[in-house]
């Protein structure tokens, strides 16, 4: 089946990302397809580029770049929650007049109307929330 | 058949109630994250009526230390198990 993951909730300040996180890879082993994963309100910070936890604690931002790398799951963020909490691609640090980017690929600004297109072609929507 | 998914305790959130009205005759409640500390026999009469229908999550109860004492009327399933039952109903709803 085609699955999608909701994310709501912040890395290290409760326990969705990390739920999330261990149920996308249970379904993979199960030979399901994790396809995309969409980060809103607080979950938002799954995306944070410069996140820099110590090195003997899971990194919750590389692991979501690992399951993109691995896997191909779409990374995407909405962008009004996002850019409220500081992180901004590229694009948006210019548009803004920022000096640095926070966020940047595999992870990726979509609008909140993907999280629709997105309980409308998989076949199952899943949310993890703080 | 939906699979409704609680991860507050029922000790210190009343949302366990609001998930209990919402529950179908054939619905499925799985207790996630701190959820799980209403699978112990102390709480589980919070959830009356789900016999074979009221499942908890291993890893979060055994990362609380509450493996030996999940109430036998709560079914505890792995996380491939809950990836089994997400499998089997129409929608997954989220309760927090």
């Amino acid at each position: 089946m085609r699955y999608a993951l909701l994310v709501l909730g912040g890395p290290y300040s409760d326990q969705a990302a990390h739920s999330a996180l261990r149920f996308a890879h249970a379904a993979i082993a199960r030979g399901h397809s994790v396809d995309t994963v969409f980060f809103y309100h607080d979950g938002v910070h799954n995306a944070a580029h410069l996140a820099a936890p110590p090195q003997d604690e899971p990194h919750l931002v590389d692991a979501w770049r690992d399951l993109q790398r691995m896997h191909g799951t779409a990374l995407q963020v909405c962008v009004a929650a996002a850019l409220r909490r500081g992180l901004l691609d590229a694009r948006e640090a210019e548009r803004h007049g920022k000096s640095g980017a926070s966020l940047e690929p595999p992870f990726e600004l979509t609008g909140l109307g993907q999280l629709l297109d997105i309980s409308q072609t998989h076949e199952r929507l899943i949310t993890f929330a703080p | 058949m939906l699979l409704h998914l609680l991860n507050r305790a029922p000790s210190s959130s009343s949302v366990h109630q609001d998930v209990l009205r919402a529950m179908g005759e054939e619905d499925a409640l799985m207790l996630i994250e701190d959820g799980v500390f209403g699978a112990v026999s102390a709480q589980v009469q919070h959830f009356p009526g789900l016999e074979g229908r009221l499942f908890a999550l291993r890893e979060d109860l055994e990362s609380r230390g509450l493996a030996g004492r999940c109430d036998a009327r709560v079914i505890i399933v792995d996380m491939d198990g809950f990836v089994a039952l997400t499998e089997d109903a129409q929608r997954t709803v989220s309760w927090f």
